[in-house]
């Protein structure tokens, strides 16, 4: 029984991912000794494993369905967008900005799923034009309304968001961590929304089966253009989520806002174990394969790697990760057919 | 969901909490470890790192002076980063990563000028020393303790100046610039469009090319498909960012037409159309200056034998306009403009005791 366990676990991608990501903390730990530095080291790499992970998800709302989402990282840059203008245009406090910019970026995902299932055109396709769209719309509200293309205003307690961590939350006299940022909660509240929604709600169970094959899906009943626009409208609102974390993060709401985010919402889902085809998504698999990439990033920068090195050491060591996890999938096959 | 979620989750879940737990602290234990104090520190305790955007040919010139602040200030150490790849929460990771090893001085190019200050506050609050080099933050307010920069507003309208009376002080004038939401940018445009309205109406801008200076190739796009399609109307071309100067005195030269080019940045390609007439001038800047005395005012700020005068100040780093005529003798200018700088640091900018 143990030993089925066992290797049940072992086949399971998230343990490989677990493994790996174990052996290079321990590795760069060994190698580098401020890598535990929770002020410089820790508390950042996990801000920003927290903003990833946000965008993971988002692009794991669509991937559910066998969608693509390539506007993710402009919708995050329409949803702060509205946020900005509700701080500075309408001076709002900080969560009813939020609040409006998630149902901007889950408005504008609403509208591409509307018009991926109106066109029947390949949801890359509808998603490559958003984004062009987007780029434009963004940059011309930004120069219209500002001076200096960044609305700047901080509400209160925006400031406190990015510098307080778990040390800040006392329970009597004795506080959290300083190593975990208290931006992290959010990423945690979506992660715990959005795997309730994939494990226990019918319309995540739906939409998962909309993604394994769209016409037995509406052969069964299921309202398959329903789930998509909803899982595209969840994709933009989780990216909004994202483009706040990342404005608290660096200061500001600016157009350049997600410019970076196509390629880690590839990653995190794909190396936990989403499948790019749809019908299987892992939610904890995102945050892991989004840790393993930050994690190589951080101790890369660290050891004084360049950036031609370490672009190519980042895309060699995410190569042999994903070639190993085939391997090891591989060999536990062969022995299960073999038993 | 895969089979076993459920038992990975809960490893999960264990292991986070874990590692909330085993680094609870107990309230008031971090008490007394604030930044540093103003005792006086050996200047060999100071390492100086030198951080800009990301890669780029205007901040090659910072490398050497690294090199030269360590041999001439005897500071710990320098180091010359740019793996920020021009994003911004790359650039914060990397100057956290260069904090933990014991990086104490930082001079750096901040990628976004509206949220560098942000960066800069964090910095400061755990104890290192930060100068804004090459590029100040946006708005009146500089957190950093000081900003060593070329004035871009400035060079843009000394630019623009200088391309019309190219011009002959008539016609119409194409401003090609970079990323359209910068702060930076909208300075320049501001810096071209004060010099275009001195000329009463005289001169008047055709269009103003933005987002062009991402890389050579697009830049050279933008410029074919420019003077295809107005190069009869334009008299003069005046550029603000390294890629569209490199491109438009290409391009100028090999289209034949009589428009009058002037560039940024002392570029090998740039000094040589210069020297062939097919560039009417360039504005060069002082990177070298930038990193040389900034390096060596960290040093001083950081070893406590000097403080800031008036926190966040700006000093203009200089910015010399290159023509045939001085195309042989600017660096000497250049040295100079460092020299006063270095001068300008120890009369009025710092305060030593």
């Amino acid at each position: 029984m143990t030993l089925q366990v066992l290797r049940r676990s072992l086949a399971d991608q998230r343990t490989g991912l677990v493994l790996l990501l174990v052996l290079l903390v321990v590795v760069f730990g060994s190698l580098i000794p401020t890598f535990f530095d929770d002020r410089f080291v820790v508390f950042p790499l996990l801000r920003d494993v927290a903003t990833l992970t946000v965008v993971g998800l988002a692009q794991l709302a669509v991937l559910s369905i066998g969608h693509l989402n390539i506007a993710v990282g402009r919708m995050a840059a329409f949803g702060a967008m509205f946020m900005g203008l509700a701080y500075e245009q309408w001076h709002l406090p900080l969560y009813a900005g939020l609040v409006i910019g998630v149902a901007a970026g889950a408005a504008i995902g609403a509208l591409t799923g509307l018009i991926i299932t109106s066109s029947g055109v390949n949801s890359f396709v509808v998603t490559l034009a958003m984004d062009f769209a987007l780029l434009g719309f963004v940059s011309l509200v930004y120069s219209e309304l500002t001076t200096s293309a960044a609305f700047t205003t901080k509400p209160a307690g925006m400031q406190e968001l990015r510098t307080f961590s778990l040390a800040d939350v006392c329970v009597g006299p004795v506080c959290g961590t300083s190593a975990i940022p208290q931006l992290a909660i959010f990423a945690v509240l979506a992660m715990l929304a959005v795997g309730y929604l994939y494990s226990r709600a019918r319309t995540g169970r739906e939409m998962l089966m909309v993604g394994s094959n769209a016409v037995a899906a509406e052969l069964s009943g299921i309202p398959v253009d329903r789930r998509i626009v909803g899982a595209h409208a969840l994709s933009g609102g989780l990216a909004a989520l994202a483009g706040f974390m990342l404005a608290v993060t660096s200061g500001s709401f600016t157009a350049t806002i997600g410019s970076e985010f196509m390629l880690p919402s590839f990653l995190g889902p794909v190396l936990g174990g989403t499948l790019l085809t749809g019908g299987a998504v892992s939610i904890i698999g995102t945050f892991l394969g989004t840790s393993l990439t930050q994690v190589i990033r951080q101790g890369l920068t660290m050891l004084g790697a360049s950036v031609q090195s370490l672009s190519i050491s980042l895309g060699i060591i995410l190569l042999a990760a994903l070639s190993l996890d085939r391997v090891r999938q591989v060999i536990s096959e062969r022995k299960a057919v073999r038993r | 969901m895969r089979p076993f979620a459920k038992r990975t989750r809960l490893c999960a879940v264990a292991v986070g909490l874990l590692a909330v737990t085993v680094g609870c602290t107990t309230r008031g234990s971090d008490a007394g470890q604030s930044a540093a104090g103003p005792d006086k520190k050996d200047v060999s305790s100071v390492k100086v790192a030198f951080v800009p955007g990301g890669p780029h040919p205007y901040f090659q010139p910072w490398k050497a002076a690294a090199d030269q602040v360590k041999a001439d200030f005897k500071v710990g150490g320098t180091v010359f980063d740019e793996t920020s790849q021009w994003d911004q929460a790359k650039q914060n990771s990397a100057l956290n990563s260069l904090a933990s090893q014991g990086y104490n001085a930082m001079g750096i190019f901040g990628v976004s000028p509206t949220d560098i200050n942000s960066t800069f506050t964090d910095l400061k609050a755990k104890g290192i020393t930060v100068a804004s080099l090459g590029s100040c933050p946006a708005g009146d307010k500089d957190e950093a303790d000081f900003c060593l920069s070329t004035d871009v507003g400035e060079a843009a309208y000394k630019a623009a100046k200088t391309a019309i009376e190219a011009m002959n002080g008539t016609g119409k004038l194409v401003h090609l610039t970079g990323n359209n939401v910068d702060a930076n940018t909208q300075r320049r445009i501001a810096g071209v469009q004060k010099a275009v309205d001195e000329t009463g109406g005289k001169v008047s801008i055709l269009t103003t090319i933005p987002d062009i200076d991402k890389d050579l190739q697009t830049a050279q796009k933008a410029v074919a498909d420019l003077l295809s399609a107005q190069g009869n109307q334009i008299q003069g071309i005046v550029t603000t960012a390294y890629n569209p100067a490199v491109a438009a005195a290409a391009g100028v030269k090999s289209a034949g037409l009589p428009i009058k080019v002037v560039a940024i940045d002392d570029d090998a390609t740039i000094l040589a159309g210069i020297k062939d007439g097919s560039v009417a001038a360039t504005i060069a800047q002082n990177p070298t200056g930038q990193a040389y005395v900034g390096g060596w005012a960290l040093a001083q700020l950081a070893t406590g034998a000097c403080t800031m005068a008036t926190p966040g100040t700006t000093v203009d780093s200089g910015s010399f306009v290159i023509t045939k005529t001085n195309v042989d003798t600017y660096d000497t200018e250049r040295k100079a403009k460092t020299t006063q700088l270095t001068e300008q640091f120890k009369s009025s900018v710092l305060k030593c005791s």
